[in-house]
């Protein structure tokens, strides 16, 4: 009994150890900064990267990727959401030049390419951006952010206008695989003041 | 736009009498790059120096795309014209930068020998165009069609020379291990009533491994038993070779008994009692000889609470053994198909497995399915038999959404039997058909009645709505049916 007693308090050591050692480690990895530009705020993230791995892979078979991010303002950590903006992009791989291209969904459209990998990654990022007077909050009042990347399942459903509303469509949906792009990373940040 | 048309046919080393820019003014170029272009106009036609133009100007403008042609003059002279367009203009180049490109080849990778000429003819009508990613991605859908048990990614990778690019559609056998088919259904039986049940399947596609949650809100249409609960289930398809699966299913339900069940089984003493909820664990491997064909062995664990003399319970413990083949054919022009599915199960509760009950249960099914156009014809057959003591959810039954169609199973035999056989033809014409059914149920001492019932309706591969009548009932009553399967 003491000996497993002792076991498991090595054990929780251990795991003490490790998340103490990865948590800075974690925490410096990916942090936010943020800057206006006029009434927008914009959010920087060192070391968030998407266009890695299997969405990589995926880009350089010549498929596009669709990325949806997300950025909430909060009113504390895991507190209440204050405000939230949410952008889409299509990004591909032009394997002739060898550099990414990215799309921003919406209006208006826009779109660039003869991009590097971390040079598309800041660009959707300086693309999503917020009304700082729609915030409704203090030069003085802190708030948190909470940045989330969803890669979309891009698995090529020709589906046309027509078939979106089928009881076959609803079947695929709901019986639907994962796919192995189905990925999303967030990365959350504070206390900011606005600049 | 079309990079380096066919129309650019001036030669290599003409001289160039005149520089156009269309789409943008060079005028927005940088001064460096503005210079290098008026300084084309007297030099000799050097495609790879306008290629490394093109490159530059996108360079500076990186929301452009640009391309270069050169047409030859009559008098053997060149005039050059680049064409520079706003990415996000263009639908196709905002969804895939590659859409620029021409399409120098189209291929297809891996067994795809039976797919049809009208679709390798469709499939070379992209070449010589700029990529069509939707009617690429159509055409991969039809392939997927076409192959049936394949499945069908599509890839593109450089040409041979710069400004075109190769379209490979990959063709990959599915495992020889299927998953088991999701149960997930919403049915409505008149009789009956709705029984509903949600399987979440978790995988990657191409994946060896899924990890399924259900939840059976109720099920009144499979069993004799009524029943709700939940299973959580793992399986893979693949242990270090195609041919070696396992599957691990857990499930606990909560059972309701029909009147007609618990008033026959007050009658009948050597039917053992129902049980107010059962806990099942089966661990199962599967070995696959071929693609066709698959063996699988395993355990059935189940231990049921007694309805009347809880917490006492009751343990059917069995080896469960069964062999699947299953092929489908095709004729060359993918009009037609035929498929074909029988299977052998054996459940033994025998000594050894610390079993309450001890049963040897044995099911054999088959079904034939052919199609051609907007028709389809089905037939199936079915046949059971079980020794022994068998718990209640062993015993068979017929007259379900499935079964018997136009009967209620607790007319035939509320508490199921021990002996089966059912037949069933069906003829659809753009899904709408008629089908007939014979069945019988009984136990080893009893005389076996054989039941007919006809009926018509919508029946899809995942909806049906059904309208059943038994020719030989008691009850002339039809039965409606209805619900989807997914």
């Amino acid at each position: 009994m003491i000996r497993a007693a002792r076991r498991a308090s090595l054990w929780q050591a251990a795991l003490l150890t490790l998340v103490f050692v990865a948590s800075p480690l974690a925490v410096a990895a990916q942090t936010l900064t943020i800057n206006a530009a006029g009434d927008a705020l914009r959010v920087q993230a060192r070391n968030f990267n998407f266009l890695e791995g299997p969405v990589l892979a995926r880009l350089k078979e010549g498929r596009s990727v669709r990325v949806d991010f997300e950025l909430t303002v909060l009113s504390k950590p895991e507190g209440a959401t204050v405000k939230q903006a949410v952008q889409g992009f299509t990004v591909s791989f032009d394997l002739w030049e060898e550099r990414f291209a990215v799309s921003r969904s919406g209006a208006p459209p826009r779109s660039i390419s003869h991009l590097r990998a971390n040079d598309a990654e800041s660009w959707c990022l300086e693309n999503l951006t917020m009304s700082i007077s729609s915030l409704g909050i203090g030069r003085d009042t802190p708030f948190w952010l909470r940045l989330v990347y969803r890669v979309q399942d891009l698995a090529p459903v020709a589906e046309g206008p027509g078939d979106r509303y089928t009881l076959q469509a609803l079947i695929d949906r709901l019986s639907r695989r994962r796919e192995e792009a189905d990925l999303a990373k967030s990365v959350s940040g504070g206390p900011f003041k606005l600049p | 736009m079309q990079a380096n048309a066919q129309e650019a046919d001036a030669p290599e080393g003409a001289v160039i009498d005149s520089v156009e820019m269309s789409g943008f003014s060079p005028y927005s170029l940088s001064p460096g790059l503005q210079k290098e272009f008026d300084s084309l106009v007297g030099a000799p036609l050097n495609r790879e120096r306008l290629n490394q133009l093109v490159s530059r100007i996108e360079g500076e403008q990186p929301e452009m795309v640009a391309a270069v042609r050169s047409v030859a003059r009559p008098d053997g002279k060149a005039h050059v014209v680049f064409l520079v367009a706003r990415i996000s203009d263009d639908t196709d180049l905002s969804e895939n930068i590659n859409a620029r490109y021409l399409v120098e080849s189209v291929e297809l990778e891996g067994p795809s020998s039976e797919v049809s000429q009208q679709l390798r003819d469709d499939l070379q009508k992209l070449v010589g165009k700029r990529l069509d990613t939707e009617e690429a991605d159509r055409l991969r859908n039809r392939l997927e069609k076409e192959l049936p048990g394949r499945d069908v990614a599509r890839r593109i990778s450089k040409g041979s020379e710069a400004g075109r690019i190769r379209v490979v559609f990959e063709v990959f056998e599915q495992p020889w291990i299927p998953f088991v088919p999701t149960k997930s259904k919403l049915v409505y039986h008149s009789e009956q009533g709705w029984s509903g049940a949600l399987d979440f399947p978790i995988s990657t596609s191409r994946s060896r491994h899924r990890f399924t949650a259900g939840i059976v809100f109720n099920d009144i249409d499979e069993l004799i038993e009524e029943y709700s609960g939940f299973h959580l289930a793992f399986e893979s398809r693949k242990i270090g070779t195609d041919k070696l699966g396992v599957r691990f299913d857990f499930a606990r339900f909560n059972e309701t008994w029909e009147d007609a069940t618990l008033s026959a089984l007050a009658i009948s003493p050597d039917i053992p009692e129902p049980y107010r909820n059962r806990l099942t664990f089966e661990p199962t491997v599967t070995f696959a000889f071929n693609p066709s064909v698959r063996f699988t062995g395993g355990l059935s664990l189940s231990d049921m609470e007694s309805l009347s003399h809880a917490p006492d319970s009751t343990k059917a413990n069995a080896w469960v053994a069964g062999i699947t083949a299953d092929h489908t054919w095709k004729t060359s022009d993918g009009d037609a198909s035929q498929s074909f599915q029988a299977s052998y199960g054996l459940r033994a509760a025998v000594d050894g497995l610390d079993s309450d009950l001890f049963y040897k249960r044995h099911l054999g099914q088959a079904s034939y399915r052919y199609r051609q156009g907007h028709s389809e014809a089905l037939g199936s057959i079915s046949l059971g038999y079980i020794s022994g003591q068998p718990p209640l959810f062993e015993r068979f039954s017929l007259g379900n959404s499935t079964t018997l169609r136009g009967f209620d199973k607790y007319d035939i035999a509320p508490t199921g039997g021990e002996r089966m056989f059912h037949s069933s033809i069906e003829y659809r014409f753009y899904h709408v058909g008629v089908f007939f059914d014979t069945g019988s149920v009984w136990d080893r001492n009893a005389d076996a009645k054989i039941r007919y019932s006809t009926g018509f309706g919508v029946n899809t591969d995942n909806f049906f709505l059904l309208l059943g009548f038994p020719l030989n009932g008691d009850d002339a009553t039809p039965i409606f049916m209805t619900g989807v399967r997914f």
